[in-house]
């Protein structure tokens, strides 16, 4: 059982909003709707937070902090956009200046419009956002509890567009790191895709059926290059990572080294990969954002 | 027996070859046999003796008096040429006043005093000897790596006098055996007299303007002493016509009190206690290893070695009660005083000043509990204070600041020595860990005696806690990667470190040991009664430092399951913990300084009011000496 | 093996009936406030949901030191609870309070670190109450063990009022309660989110919190031993603290540090010290 639903924490922020939704959130803690007889708390912390309420249309300046605010939140989570701005933009949808809904810059999970939005609308927002924290809870149980079985096979073609479904996903946190969203992976096509499988070992991890992680690698001159490796963001941090590395060296096991990747401010990729064992030997400039830094791992002798 | 005199006369001897050897190798190689065999003598010592009851030698002592005579004056002498030379006139004046003493005493009475016994031995003696012999000689060790260092690379502008310097370090060594064996009074003052002045050629070592003034302030307070010193003698001499500390001892409180509140007074001034511990803040001008040894080992334990040796004498005396007064004054106001610090080695010094205002404080009240838990004192404080020097010293030639607030992340830049620097901290604050031990002694002792008491320790070991715990804290954060730069140090400074850490832990995992078999029995020589920690205490303690030695075994988890974010910084961060994004786009950083309180805890406020009311302290303690 | 029931019964019923003090603690202040409040249980709904979540951290050993703080409050709670020496509880609890700190430090963020240096201040304002009320204690039944003080002879409020008056004058510190809710606030937002616990997140917060409660029960055990002679009206008496802290924590603003630090040391000073000097000259 969840005991998430009994003590639902929220932080909120307000996105450039007009204060006329951010009035009616303070408005569920007062006494007249006691949001706190459901256990929810205001925390004012990403840290404890569960539910991320934003409000307001997401001008430039918020961008930065809302995706913050996302990723310093801990797993599972769940967002709800209140009022119309931050669904879509509301009215303020074509200015030039506003990003048009909150979907744009984080997954969203449960959207309450309403200008301004009515206290009744935010508490069954909430109530809504409890069945999908819920649900995330499962999931990551299934993965934090080893209960979900995890299948680690060699892709095929017909996996392409899952898997660059994936891809695309995954890489958003990477974009959001170098604020560039030009990144190679998020704009191959599915024709790229599947040129791809001609020459590469694809692998895939499956669970209930679908795919949340994969990479893939080829072989040259005794080098086994991998190459993106990709988890899905809800069951990072499970070692799911570790075992398709693990995997495609075994696969690849009669190769002299390991060598692989990653932009030079990707501080969690190079842990990763410095805890498997590679180092890095190579930096080199690639665009004014970011540098690639390359890392290998070359095989012990036995 | 040949013990104490090997204990005395070797170093003296190493000293001189010291200063005539040339080659540096050869040097840094006799100085670490040397500790080396002053380290191992004085645990032979204590094997050979720890059974025994008090033993007194007779030392042939003709031709050493002589000695002694002519070295007295000559440094007389040189003190005299010193203070006219450089024009103080407060030094001339009490240089010529100590001289006029004694040469009225050698005048008047030179050629009667004879002393049956010269030397003794006793568990009290066997602890310091410990503490010197041990303590002592790591420093020395550490000195021979951490002085070629500093001429080599930080301090080019000062004159290389290496040879000087052991020289002074290991006559200090001798002379400090010499005041814990002796029995007569007259060579206890002489070996007195050569700490004050080593400690003045040592603090001076730089010889720039500041350490000059500095050390010329150290001998002046000290030769204050002296003074005192040399008149509680004649006075001894004329009440009872001994210079014997044991028959001294065995007078009535009556007889005694007198000359024993001078000599306390002349411990106060050593032990750099309010309104005299000027000279010990001053000393910090001095290479870090000269502080480690004036402020754990040596000179400042001199102090509150003579003053405990009197103790039982000042039990229930007004005089001994103001003593005590002192004591905490000082615990509390160098307490006080080092919150406001940044400077590590000031903050070392406060402390150092604290805790033996607390030995002092002890001392003062002087029952038996009381004097267990001043020795416990003085055996943990030793270790600690000393690690923790050590640390700073190396750690400052590594950063090239000793300001804590540039220790920040000390943890990932030096692993190894930050973690010393802790156990040194643990060791001087921390529950299971020595000063915390002691702290309860001392708790109790005053509690027993006079609860008002309690009120210096009280407040002193809450405010304590709070300059500890905050240079800890620095320690350990860690707001932006940054590379290791502990390479270099070089094995005769990790030596000692390693061995001080040891000593540190292992200190309070066997004080029962300790206590059981040298400071209790101590105590029922004096006191036929004494005190001991309950065997549940003992456990408990134990416990304890299981729990936290067992704390860095929760590293085998390190970094397993678990997410590693950035720090919240209002969701306003840009990629990493420190940089965030500030109004119109600009990028600024943030940056984290401790609390000092200033305003609350102000140093030169605290220290004038210190001194105020330990002056008339002083006096008191002197005009109630009188009753 | 008595020994060993007690402190099982100490380990579950002190965090069962700490959880239940902080539940009824936010029913009462939300009646307070005319609202409904969550559920009596409601804390432990927090506490669980926290182990159910993800471990979020700046540096990756931030959470031992959570855990050596939660181990070492309940060890001194166990201390405490079999009649060990009062000193070395003090001591042990301070030892806990410090690992608490250094998590703060640890965490490396400037909240934390704020919140990490007023829990710090915090502790050099209440340190002297709590130890001059053992030294009370011992001035009284001449012995340091809570199991004599508890069966000593007269409740010790007798003698002892004003080192009662500097306790319950701190309990708001310990209680993390308005007006000293300085180092980890329950409503500062703005100014230091969540302080020393801003960084901890998933079963680190859970252990914070565990421990707190556990914190809490010793905190009451101190203050009842001040009326042990009558169990009853002891422990009643001590809830009765409780609730004078939940009614201040309503009434008070937060105060700021240095009031906070110089208002402790003077009723320690006034009355605590006092205390003892009326005492001790009675006594003469």
């Amino acid at each position: 059982m969840s005991y998430l639903k009994r003590s639902p924490w929220v932080i909120h922020y307000d996105a450039s909003s007009c204060n006329g939704c951010d009035i009616e959130v303070l408005a569920c803690l007062t006494p007249v709707y006691d949001l706190e007889r459901f256990g929810i708390i205001n925390t004012g912390n990403p840290k404890h937070a569960d539910i991320f309420l934003v409000t307001g249309s997401v001008n430039e300046q918020n961008k930065e902090v809302i995706q913050n605010i996302y990723h310093q939140m801990p797993e599972p989570k769940v967002v709800l956009v209140l009022g119309i701005c931050a669904t879509s933009g509301g009215v303020f949808r074509e200015c030039y200046n506003v990003s048009g809904g909150v979907d744009k810059i984080i997954p969203v999970d449960v959207y309450v419009p309403g200008c301004a939005v009515r206290p009744e609308a935010i508490i069954d927002g909430v109530a809504r956002g409890l069945a999908i924290l819920e649900e995330k809870h499962k999931k990551f149980q299934e993965i934090s509890g080893g209960k979900g079985e995890l299948v680690i096979t060699e892709a095929a073609i017909e996996d392409a567009q899952e898997i660059l479904d994936l891809q695309k996903l995954a890489y958003q946190s990477e974009a959001e790191i170098y604020n560039d969203f030009s990144l190679s992976p998020l704009k191959q096509s599915l024709e790229e895709l599947r040129e791809d499988f001609k020459n590469k070992v694809f692998l895939k991890s499956v669970m209930h059926g679908k795919i949340v992680g994969s990479v893939r690698a080829y072989l040259e001159e005794d080098t086994c290059h991998i190459r993106r490796l990709i988890v899905h963001p809800t069951y990072q941090n499970y070692g799911l990572g570790r075992k398709l590395m693990r995997r495609v060296e075994a696969k690849f096991g009669q190769a002299k080294r390991f060598e692989t990747f990653t932009g030079h401010k990707s501080r969690r990729n190079i842990y990763f990969h410095q805890r498997l064992g590679y180092k890095i030997f190579k930096r080199e400039h690639v665009s004014q954002l970011r540098d690639r830094v390359f890392m290998e791992k070359p095989l012990k002798k036995e | 027996m040949y013990l104490l005199e090997f204990l005395i006369m070797f170093p003296l001897l190493i000293s001189v070859i010291l200063l005539l050897l040339k080659g540096e190798r050869l040097r840094a190689g006799l100085v670490k046999i040397s500790a080396l065999a002053i380290s191992s003598a004085a645990i032979a010592l204590l094997i050979s003796t720890f059974h025994r009851s008090i033993q007194y030698f007779k030392a042939e002592s003709h031709l050493v008096d002589k000695i002694m005579f002519f070295t007295e004056w000559a440094l007389a002498g040189y003190i005299l040429y010193l203070g006219l030379k450089f024009k103080r006139a407060r030094l001339t004046l009490l240089i010529l006043l100590q001289a006029a003493l004694m040469f009225y005493f050698e005048y008047s009475c030179g050629a009667k005093v004879i002393s049956e016994n010269n030397l003794f031995i006793d568990k009290f003696s066997i602890i310091m000897s410990l503490v010197v012999g041990i303590i002592g000689s790591l420093i020395c060790v550490y000195s021979t790596g951490y002085m070629e260092d500093f001429h080599r690379d930080y301090h080019k502008e000062i004159k290389d006098r290496r040879n000087f310097f052991f020289f002074v370090i290991f006559v200090f060594l001798s002379a400090m055996f010499g005041v814990i064996f002796s029995n007569n009074l007259l060579w206890l003052y002489f070996f007195w007299e050569i700490t004050t002045v080593c400690s003045f050629l040592l603090i001076g070592y730089k010889r720039t303007q500041e350490s000059r003034n500095n050390a010329f302030r150290a001998l002046e307070l000290n030769l204050l002493g002296g003074l005192a010193f040399l008149a509680a003698i004649i006075i001894f001499y004329r009440t009872t016509g001994s210079i014997e500390l044991s028959k001294v001892m065995l007078l009535g409180k009556a007889w005694a009190l007198i000359p024993v509140i001078l000599v306390c007074f002349a411990g106060l001034t050593k032990s750099a206690q309010l309104p005299f511990s000027s000279w010990l803040l001053g000393a910090m001008v001095a290479p870090t290893p000269v502080s480690a040894l004036l402020h754990s080992s040596t000179m400042v334990k001199a102090g509150v070695y003579i003053i405990l040796r009197f103790a039982a004498v000042l039990q229930g005396t007004m005089a001994g009660f103001a003593l005590a007064l002192i004591g905490g004054i000082t615990f509390l106001a160098a307490s006080f005083a080092a919150v406001s610090q940044s400077d590590a080695k000031k903050i070392l010094a406060y402390s150092t000043v604290a805790n033996l205002g607390l030995i002092v404080l002890c001392a003062g009240i002087g029952t038996y509990e009381a004097m267990w838990a001043a020795i416990l004192l003085i055996i943990f404080h030793a270790t600690a204070k000393c690690l923790l020097f050590l640390c700073v010293g190396t750690i400052e030639h590594k950063i090239h600041s000793r300001n804590i607030e540039n220790m920040s992340g000390l943890i990932i830049t030096m692993p190894k020595l930050s973690i010393m620097l802790q156990i040194g901290m643990a060791g001087m604050f921390l529950a299971p860990f020595g000063m915390l031990i002691s702290k309860w002694a001392a708790l109790k002792a005053l509690v027993d005696y006079n609860p008002l008491l309690a009120i210096f320790v009280v407040f002193g070991s809450s405010v304590t806690l709070f300059f500890w715990v905050k240079w800890m804290g620095k320690l350990i954060i860690v707001a932006e990667p940054k590379d290791e730069i502990e390479h270099g140090v070089s094995k005769s400074q990790w030596f000692p470190l390693g061995a001080l850490s040891v000593l540190t832990i292992s200190v309070c995992g066997f004080f029962p040991l300790v206590s059981s078999v040298l400071i209790e029995p101590y105590c029922l020589e004096i006191y036929a009664r004494t005190i001991t920690m309950s065997q549940g205490n003992i456990v408990i303690m134990s416990i304890m430092l299981a729990m936290v030695m067992l704390f860095p075994l929760s590293f085998i988890n390190y970094g397993k399951r678990v997410k590693v974010v950035d720090a919240y910084l209002g969701g306003a961060n840009i990629n990493n913990n420190v940089e965030f994004r500030g109004s119109a786009g600009t990028v600024n950083s943030m940056s984290m300084y401790n609390y000092y309180l200033e305003d609350y805890f102000n140093e030169k406020k605290l220290l004038k009011f210190g001194v105020i009311i330990s002056i008339v302290l002083v006096i008191a303690m002197l005009g109630l000496s009188l009753l | 093996m008595n020994i060993f029931l007690n402190i099982l019964l100490y380990l579950v019923l002190a965090p069962l009936t700490g959880g239940l003090l902080a539940g009824l603690d936010r029913k009462i202040t939300a009646r307070m406030q005319s609202r409904i409040g969550p559920p009596i249980l409601q804390p432990f709904f927090d506490v669980l949901k926290l182990t159910q979540k993800e471990n979020l951290v700046v540096r990756r050993s931030q959470n031992f030191y959570i855990g050596f703080f939660l181990v070492l409050v309940i060890f001194t709670g166990a201390l405490f609870f079999t009649g060990k020496d009062i000193l070395l509880v003090i001591f042990a609890f301070t030892l806990a309070a410090i690992f608490f700190v250094l998590a703060g430090f640890k965490a490396s963020s400037p909240y934390s670190f704020i919140g990490a240096h007023r829990e710090l201040l915090q502790m050099m304002a209440y340190e002297p109450v709590i130890i001059l009320s053992a030294v009370g204690m011992y001035m009284v039944t001449r012995s340091f063990y809570v199991s004599d003080i508890v069966s000593f002879s007269r409740p010790l409020i007798y003698y002892l009022p004003g080192i009662l008056f500097g306790l319950l004058y701190i309990l708001a510190m310990k209680f993390r309660k308005s007006p000293f809710d300085l180092a980890a606030s329950h409503h500062a937002h703005q100014e230091l989110v969540k302080g020393i616990t801003t960084e901890f997140s998933g079963k680190a917060l859970a252990m914070i919190e565990v421990a707190h409660w556990y914190e809490n029960m010793l905190v009451l055990g101190f203050i009842y031993l001040f009326f042990a002679r009558l169990p009853l009206a002891g422990a009643l008496l001590s809830l009765l603290a409780y609730f004078l802290v939940i009614l201040i924590d309503n009434t008070f603003a937060r105060v700021k540090w240095q009031l906070a630090l110089l208002s402790c040391w003077l009723v320690t000073l006034i009355f605590g010290f006092g205390n003892i000097l009326v005492l001790f000259i009675l006594r003469k």
